[in-house]
């Protein structure tokens, strides 16, 4: 008899009875699969582009990529690497890649991502009714540095983040040295109530129209039911702000590619990359979250799309003047999913104290990595922060997370 | 509420005598809620409460003591005490506290100590004894969904696959619909009344056979002829068509659920508490227990609210949990794909916020299909109800092929020429009506 008493139905206790669809254990077949090193160093692709606006900060940069949940499984193993080609062919020839980056906290997205931010295991509220309790990387780098907010931005599709994650409750940082934050994604379900609210659904099925519907909702709201955080204007945008947004909803609505939120996520970024280029940027990515609702195709589909915007991403900086050259570029999941057969259903969730829900990977490219290796020892989620700290040059708070040695600072 | 006369004489006597006062702090929520909603729980899930609390009744005060040390001394390690923690019922609140403690993990393992320990002790002193019979976990996967034909190598092996001649399905029906005459013949004798936890609840209550679809055509070829009370059917009923209007309405709740936990718990405290009996159908609203079973279902999460696919292995793996049931048939569907701008507006309605036609996804769905499929027999799995004398059968028409996981008396079915549905259907029908000595 298994019974769970004391937190709900789906919080069972026994993982067992799993199967082993995780790594081929043998790497030199994931090697061989993966063609490691097989090709050359991409080629920057050039595009004309406008200088930024930001303030002429010309020091290295960080772009850290953090997609949800996503298992080995379906990602660097032999059967998932048919859903990440870009990171597979394009991207890990040039990448230093550490094959096991364990999650070690809890595996809820607002705890998992800032304990990437602080370099500490965070155990707030999940649901990011408090803010991390110690500094997090753009604190950190802003008070160290004397950084202007412009510098550090986070981008993010997850709904399960709040404008909290910019910065901590830490005494001697906290807001006054936050981030910018962003949830385009949340610019599309106001759109989306408004809509509903006020009889127009017919315009959201008319992509020549979404683009007003879109801009209506950033205009009617006020912007405060967005949960944005940006250049301290609680109660307005910023007009510094106003251009990029649209330029973003244009892309995004015009492109005539997929309309998911990751994808106005990606404009959203690519705007801010070219109008601000701050040393410090963050990009959560989160479509990969469907898999909470049980569909499996639309969590494969939501990993192949973080795999493109990725790879979009390099592309921009290989072609923006203010990035090439001097960025480092890091991919990481925030954590995997629970394995087959888990009492907490497998891929619908991340609750399981299993390889599958901890045991993650992490790419890293560009100015950092003098060259392509493999990392085969484990590292933890809290390494990047110091890490990142030795890459934009500025001192690191003590923390649980160490600096990786393969980073020369 | 439950009143006294409801529990067994022994469970009774145990709480008479405080047995509650002995538990621990976090095992409160769960066996109080369990006692308060007694009269729509599961004879399998009284069961459990009621060999947990007459085990630990019948320890001495040094047995109790040791029984819960483990849990006890972790909550102290927690600070479980000083928490704003529910003792009445489980609450997400309850749930989050426990789940970021970063003794979550050896807390669980505790729990299940102690649950195995009563478990134990039942099955030494043969209160728990199960009769022995069949069991039989039949999935179908519709032809539209063009299922992959490498698509048992996620099996791994635990089975084989059989070739199925479906010349004779008639346009239209599904072969688990061709299979029901079969099913039905023998599952009326299905509700076990030697069960002494079954004696209080209705014959649906019993819960030995369920039927969960994810459109409605398996479920409307089931329900009773007109003229006889959908409470006469020998199965639990269940279609995801026919349970839209429960679903829209907990849809429309749960969008109005601001980034909260309190403001989350507030919500799903009025959707525990909400009558929902005339948003169901006749075959879910004539029996308590089951219509609590979709409200708990779709308070859980999982997708269930929200595709077809999901609600199926959700509330399959929720019956094996809960339930244990002999017989289990699943049949997958169609979702339609997410339409764009709004698709990310989950909870709403899609038809609702925009008029673009739905446009199906036939390759998405059969792949949510072979996923979810494998799921419901690893869900059913966990228990050992169901790890001797249970079939497994999944049949995936586009393939013309069952994936078949069966202990060695399975009769067996030919590897080489195709199974007719007939033949299948005969199998069935004796695998399910022998009964073990």
């Amino acid at each position: 008899m298994r019974v769970t008493p004391g937190v709900g139905p789906d919080l069972g206790l026994d993982n067992r009875g799993c199967m082993d669809l995780c790594f081929d254990p043998s790497k030199r077949n994931f090697l061989r699969a993966a063609g490691l090193l097989a090709a050359g160093m991409m080629v920057p692709q050039l595009r004309g582009q406008r200088r930024s606006e930001s303030t002429g900060r010309d020091g290295p940069k960080v772009l850290l990529v953090i997609v949800g949940g996503m298992r080995r499984a379906e990602t660097f193993s032999r059967e998932g690497l048919e859903n990440i080609p870009h990171l597979v062919n394009d991207l890990m020839p040039q990448s230093r890649f550490y094959l096991h980056m364990q999650n070690a906290g809890v595996t809820a997205h607002f705890n998992a991502i800032s304990s990437i931010l602080t370099g500490n295991w965070q155990r707030v509220d999940d649901w990011g009714k408090l803010a991390p309790t110690t500094p997090t990387i753009f604190e950190q780098f802003r008070k160290g540095l004397r950084a202007n907010r412009s510098d550090t931005w986070m981008v993010a599709s997850n709904k399960a983040l709040t404008n909290m994650i910019g910065a901590s409750s830490a005494s001697g940082y906290g807001p006054e040295y936050g981030a910018n934050v962003v949830f385009p994604k949340q610019l599309m379900l106001l759109a989306v109530e408004e809509a509903l609210r006020s009889g127009r659904t017919a315009n959201m099925a008319d992509r020549a129209r979404v683009e007003a519907e879109l801009e209506s909702a950033l205009e009617g709201s006020n912007y405060e039911g967005l949960g944005w955080n940006v250049f301290d204007a609680a109660d307005q945008l910023d007009p510094r702000v106003r251009g990029s947004i649209e330029a973003a909803i244009a892309g995004f609505v015009h492109s005539g590619g997929p309309t998911s939120g990751d994808e106005l996520t990606f404009f959203m970024t690519r705007e801010v990359m070219r109008k601000f280029a701050p040393n410090m940027l963050v990009v959560a990515l989160s479509d990969v979250e469907a898999a909470h609702f049980g569909s499996y195709a639309m969590h494969v589909g939501g990993i192949r799309t973080a795999d493109r915007i990725a790879y979009q991403l390099w592309q921009e900086v290989q072609s923006n003047p203010d990035y090439r050259g001097k960025t480092t570029m890091i991919v990481l999941p925030e954590f995997g999913r629970d394995p087959d057969g888990s009492t907490t259903n497998g891929f619908f969730n991340h609750r399981a104290n299993e390889p599958s829900t901890r045991d993650t990977w992490m790419m890293t490219l560009g100015a950092g990595v003098e060259k392509p290796e493999f990392v085969e020892r484990t590292i933890h989620h809290i390494d990047v922060c110091p890490t990142v700290a030795g890459l934009l040059g500025y001192r690191p708070l003590e923390s649980q997370g160490v600096r990786l040695k393969e980073f020369h600072v | 509420m439950v009143t006294a006369d409801q529990f067994a004489h022994e469970l009774q006597q145990a709480l008479d005598r405080d047995v509650l006062k002995r538990l621990p702090l976090t095992f409160l929520p769960f066996v109080n809620e369990q006692l308060r909603r007694w009269e729509f729980l599961f004879p399998n899930e009284r069961q459990s409460v009621e060999r947990l609390l007459v085990y630990v009744d019948g320890l001495s005060d040094a047995q109790s003591t040791a029984l819960f040390h483990d849990v006890v001394e972790l909550e102290e390690k927690m600070g479980v005490r000083h928490w704003h923690f529910s003792t009445g019922e489980q609450t997400i609140q309850n749930s989050s506290l426990l789940a970021r403690s970063s003794y979550f993990q050896e807390w669980r393992s505790a729990v299940q100590e102690v649950f195995d320990a009563a478990d134990k002790h039942a099955a030494q002193t043969n209160a728990g004894a199960e009769s022995a019979r069949n069991r039989l976990v039949l999935m179908g996967i519709p032809r539209r969904l063009p299922v992959n034909s490498n698509t048992w190598v996620r099996w791994q092996g635990i089975g084989r696959p059989v070739a199925l001649n479906l010349s004779e399905l008639p346009p239209g029906q599904t072969s688990l619909e061709a299979l029901l005459p079969s099913l039905e013949s023998v599952v009326s004798s299905g509700s076990d009344s030697n069960n002494p936890a079954a004696r209080n609840v209705t014959a649906s209550a019993s819960a030995d056979v369920w039927m969960i679809d994810a459109g409605k055509s398996l479920v409307e070829a089931a329900l009773p002829p007109v003229g006889k009370s959908a409470s006469d059917s020998a199965f639990i009923l269940l279609s995801y068509d026919r349970l839209d209007t429960f679903r829209g309405n907990f849809s429309r709740a749960m969008n109005t659920m601001r980034k909260d936990l309190s403001d989350a718990d507030a919500v799903y405290d009025r959707l525990r508490k909400v009558n929902v009996e005339t948003w169901c159908p006749p075959e879910v609203e004539s029996s308590a227990a089951v219509r609590e079973y979709v409200r708990a279902l779709f308070l859980s999460g999982n997708g269930a609210v929200i595709f077809g696919n999901s609600f199926v292995q959700w509330g399959a793996s929720e019956a094996f949990r809960r339930a244990r049931p002999y017989v289990l048939t699943a049949q997958f569907g169609v979702r339609d794909k997410p339409k764009p701008f709004t698709g990310v507006a989950v909870f709403d309605n899609p038809n609702e916020v925009n008029p673009a036609p739905a446009v199906e996804d036939l390759p998405g769905s059969a792949l949510d299909a072979e996923m979810l499929s494998l799921y419901v027999w690893l869900s059913a799995l966990r228990y050992n109800e169901y790890q001797s004398h249970t079939a497994c059968i999944c049949i995936a028409e586009s393939l013309e092929q069952a994936y078949v996981i069966a202990p060695d008396d399975f009769p067996s079915l030919s590897a080489q020429a195709p199974v007719s549905l007939a033949h299948l259907g005969e199998v069935l029908r004796n695998w399910v009506a022998f009964k073990r000595a």
